[in-house]
């Protein structure tokens, strides 16, 4: 019985894509035949060509209005990553100014320097994102990056600060090479981004 | 009479929102609020997980999308309790929403 059932509804479906592969025949303009990578590919659509929309932190979402509907949905790349206008980081703190190496306490005037820093800043919330040079093992430095974080969000909250959330990126995502002990320096960092 | 008073609304809704034939052109809105839809007005909706979205309510048409940080990550601001919406999400547009 339901196998029988499921043959007249495959049925249907072949009548179905049949049919609708006899319109696209029919108007060549909405089943078109494209050339893609070399590959002819039979597809029945209708033109949907997005524009941009720039939301407030300046990042990118594709948008579209067919007359009776919305569409909207963020921009990203196939990383998974937004394509934005301006950077939404609002401070980078020197992990060497904050602490000792291999250490995630912070120093006297690490503390001073990032209390005097959420004061001023007034957002809405942060997300402390920690991250290291790629010396030592990626998995010890997934620890310490994050250790880092929660030590700075420690700060933030005890200046009163709300922490949207707190991560640790590790060697993962160096913003300078690691060939130079400048580039390390550079790398070695915990990135504020104020949610406003 | 409710049928044909249900139709003249629908009516003058189409007209209203510009959409009466097949719309080629999808990046501008047209009609009384007719812009092009790099000009619209967001807010901000807080999803029952405490997640920030971008929330437009532009006159007939509506729309939604999430609020991602430069990693790809969900922004969680905690600006409002979950399920609210803040922020000048119905300046956009002229035409009120019916109901």
């Amino acid at each position: 019985m339901v196998t029988g059932i499921s043959k007249v509804f495959r049925g249907g479906l072949a009548m179905v894509a049949a049919t609708l592969i006899a319109l696209g025949a029919t108007f060549g303009s909405t089943g078109a035949a494209e050339a893609q990578q070399g590959v002819q590919r039979e597809y029945i659509g209708e033109s949907y060509i997005p524009t941009i929309w720039v939301d407030p932190d300046g990042c990118e979402h594709w948008v579209m209005d067919d007359g009776w509907e919305g569409y909207m949905t963020p921009h990203v790349t196939r990383q998974g990553i937004p394509v934005c206008r301006r950077g939404n980081a609002c401070a980078v703190m020197n992990s060497d100014q904050l602490f000792p190496t291999n250490s995630y306490q912070i120093s006297a005037n690490g503390r001073a320097m990032l209390q005097q820093f959420f004061q001023s800043a007034r957002a809405t919330s942060y997300i402390i994102a920690g991250h290291t040079d790629s010396r030592a093992s990626d998995d010890y430095n997934m620890r310490l990056s994050v250790n880092r974080a929660n030590a700075v969000a420690a700060v933030a909250q005890a200046s009163g600060a709300r922490i949207a959330d707190v991560r640790g990126y590790g060697e993962r995502m160096p913003r300078a090479s690691n060939g130079s002990a400048m580039g390390m320096a550079q790398n070695r960092r915990v990135e504020i981004i104020c949610i406003r | 009479m409710t049928l044909l008073k249900g139709a003249a609304l629908i009516a003058i809704a189409a007209g209203l929102a510009g959409c009466v034939d097949n719309k080629d052109d999808k990046t501008v809105d047209r009609g009384i609020d007719s812009k092009h839809l790099s000009e619209l007005k967001a807010g901000v909706w807080i999803d029952p997980t405490g997640c920030d979205h971008w929330i437009i309510d532009d006159g007939a048409e509506g729309y939604l999308s999430q609020r991602l940080d430069k990693y790809g990550k969900p922004v969680c601001s905690g600006a409002a309790p979950p399920n609210t919406a803040i922020g000048p999400y119905k300046s956009g547009s002229v035409i009120g929403d019916p109901i």
